[in-house]
């Protein structure tokens, strides 16, 4: 049902509108700047990924040779997003990348070193996959040619991958509900502290923060959902990152 | 499968509804919080006819509230992102609730097809606008007579008359009432201009103007906080028939001989189990409804899987035959005034 609409929701329209139509000037300096953090993390973040599938593959030995293939896809995407800074002449800041992975990384080493697979698998095929789906749908509309048609495709990989940890997942679920419940509780916040990091980084880049949280949430509940949690033990598992 | 996208009247009750559906951590949560939240299919319904056909639906909250129509990316957000959810749980037919289509139609979604890896399919939609132009409709007529208006003698007051709604409103008034002048009132004039041309008739007036002639006033208009309504220019009788949202015409227009009906409600023949409509404080929960989410309904009945009611200023008296038609059969009836011997105050269902 409809009528016609408050003056107040008239006027955002149009200057919300406008907003999203200009890109960022991707020669500037300050672009440049944030570009060289944003960047480095999306590029660390495909190697770890890479390891961390490799890793993964240890624990569910008769998994190993798909793995494999998501890992060496990972590469690929590294690769593609080390020619994205090229291209805009950027010097990807690696050190600051390292730290910013480096709690979750610490987790994903302790749950491996433990043999906790459903862990290792929500930490990189389910909370890492649905962010890094989530941020590049939200950059790609606000991305330079050359780097929009990289992501784009990298898009449709990442799918494939938190696929994969959906799968497992939900042909485990009586046995690993427990776990899969502590360790959200253990890295969802860690992520959403990731996002507040780079913030004002992804600002530059036009990347809205309320977006980016926002879209990662919706893709989180959506894999959770597949993989047959209720609608009510998702939002429980949610607000451990919305909350507090 | 049909499916309704609904929202809470304001934050306070979208907690309260969170509490009691089980959302607890949700309910906890601050408006920022709430931004960010996605989509939640809350409920899982089935609705049977008079003849014994059974279709089943979802209600899918969007976890939006009016305190997010400040900010726009927020706003259009919740509105892409619950008709993806919508979508994606296979849901054939669904309507946009409240300010769902409101919002959708003011910020130009259509152009945003395109939501993550979604395509929307916008024929799985309805603003269900048709539906409730066709109910009020038959509001203003069954009414009128009961308070001994006669529509023939009558003046009818449309503020609103250029929306969606509203010029449907219209249209059907003049080709099918008889009434004796239909008053048209909207904020811009030449929209008023072109819908009077298309009509053929009808008088361009402004809300001061038009309410002290008016023996009946449908508003399809939402009410700015601010507007004050003297009561005591009003015609008495006066039919109100609160057709906008939220409805607060009964807080504005109160007083003896003025009637307010809620406006565009429907209510079913039997009882529905579903805990939504308690939230959206329908007088009888388990049976009224919002008229645009019956539309989904009875699209789903009849087994017309498209976008019936979309974009503006579609909505043509065939199409309100077709759904009123589908309402009656189906077994919705247009709310009414209840009536009572010494009725002296407003009517509307508290």
């Amino acid at each position: 049902m409809a009528s016609i609409a408050a003056a107040s929701i008239a006027a955002p329209a149009v200057s919300g509108a406008s907003a999203t139509d200009q890109l960022p000037d991707f020669s500037s300096e300050l672009y440049k700047d944030a570009y060289s953090r944003i960047n480095a993390i999306v590029i660390e973040g495909e190697q770890e990924a890479h390891d961390n599938y490799l890793s993964i593959g240890t624990l569910i030995p008769d998994q190993a040779e798909e793995l494999g293939r998501l890992a060496r896809m990972e590469i690929k995407h590294m690769k593609g997003f080390t020619a994205c800074a090229n291209n805009l002449g950027v010097t990807a800041d690696m050190p600051f990348a390292k730290e910013f992975f480096a709690p979750l990384h610490g987790n994903f080493q302790t749950a491996l070193a433990e043999g906790k697979v459903v862990t290792c698998l929500l930490i990189q095929a389910i909370l890492i996959e649905a962010f890094a789906i989530s941020a590049y749908h939200i950059y790609i509309p606000v991305a330079d040619p050359f780097a929009r048609k990289i992501t784009e495709g990298v898009v449709k990989d990442e799918y494939t991958h938190l696929n994969y940890g959906q799968q497992w997942l939900k042909a485990n679920l009586e046995t690993c509900r427990e776990e899969l419940e502590q360790a959200n509780r253990a890295n969802l916040p860690l992520v959403r502290k990731m996002l507040e990091q780079v913030a004002s980084d992804a600002s530059v880049l036009q990347m809205d923060q309320e977006d980016l949280m926002a879209d990662f949430l919706s893709s989180y509940q959506e894999a959770l959902l597949d993989v047959g949690l209720t609608s009510r033990e998702i939002a429980r598992m949610a607000a451990a990152a919305l909350v507090g | 499968m049909f499916g309704l996208i609904g929202h809470s009247t304001n934050f306070e009750e979208a907690r309260a509804k969170a509490r009691s559906l089980g959302f607890e951590e949700f309910a906890e949560g601050n408006l920022d919080m709430w931004c960010s939240a996605p989509p939640q299919l809350v409920e899982r319904l089935e609705v049977t006819n008079p003849s014994g056909k059974k279709i089943e639906g979802a209600y899918i909250d969007s976890c939006f509230v009016p305190e997010m129509l400040s900010r726009f990316k927020t706003a259009r957000r919740k509105v892409l992102s619950a008709m993806e959810l919508a979508q994606k749980s296979g849901l054939d037919i669904t309507a946009l609730g409240g300010f769902t289509s409101i919002i959708f139609e003011n910020f130009n979604l259509l152009k945003e097809q395109q939501i993550r890896s979604t395509t929307l399919e916008w024929q799985r939609f309805t603003t269900g606008n048709t539906h409730t132009a066709w109910v009020i409709c038959r509001q203003v007529e069954t009414n009128a007579p009961r308070l001994g208006i006669d529509l023939r003698q009558a003046s009818v007051a449309v503020v609103g008359a250029t929306g969606d709604i509203g010029s449907a409103v219209c249209r059907w008034l003049s080709q099918r009432t008889g009434i004796k002048e239909l008053l048209l009132v909207a904020r811009q004039q030449q929209p008023l201009l072109d819908l009077q041309q298309e009509l053929g008739g009808g008088q361009i007036l402004s809300l001061e103007e038009a309410l002290p002639q008016a023996d009946v006033v449908v508003w399809v208009a939402s009410l700015p906080q601010t507007l004050s309504i003297d009561v005591d220019k009003l015609k008495s009788p006066c039919l109100m028939i609160d057709g906008g949202y939220p409805k607060n015409l009964d807080s504005k227009a109160n007083g003896a001989g003025i009637h307010v009906l809620k406006g565009g409600i429907v209510e079913f023949f039997s009882d529905i189990t579903w805990q939504m409509m308690e939230m959206a404080e329908m007088a009888n929960p388990s049976r009224q409804m919002f008229a645009c989410f019956a539309e989904a309904i009875l699209l789903e009945f009849e087994g017309i899987h498209t976008n019936f009611s979309w974009g503006r200023n579609n909505i043509s008296l065939d199409k309100m035959d077709l759904i009123g038609a589908a309402s009656l059969r189906h077994g919705f009836e247009a709310l009414s005034l209840s009536l009572q011997p010494d009725a002296s105050l407003a009517m509307a269902p508290a």
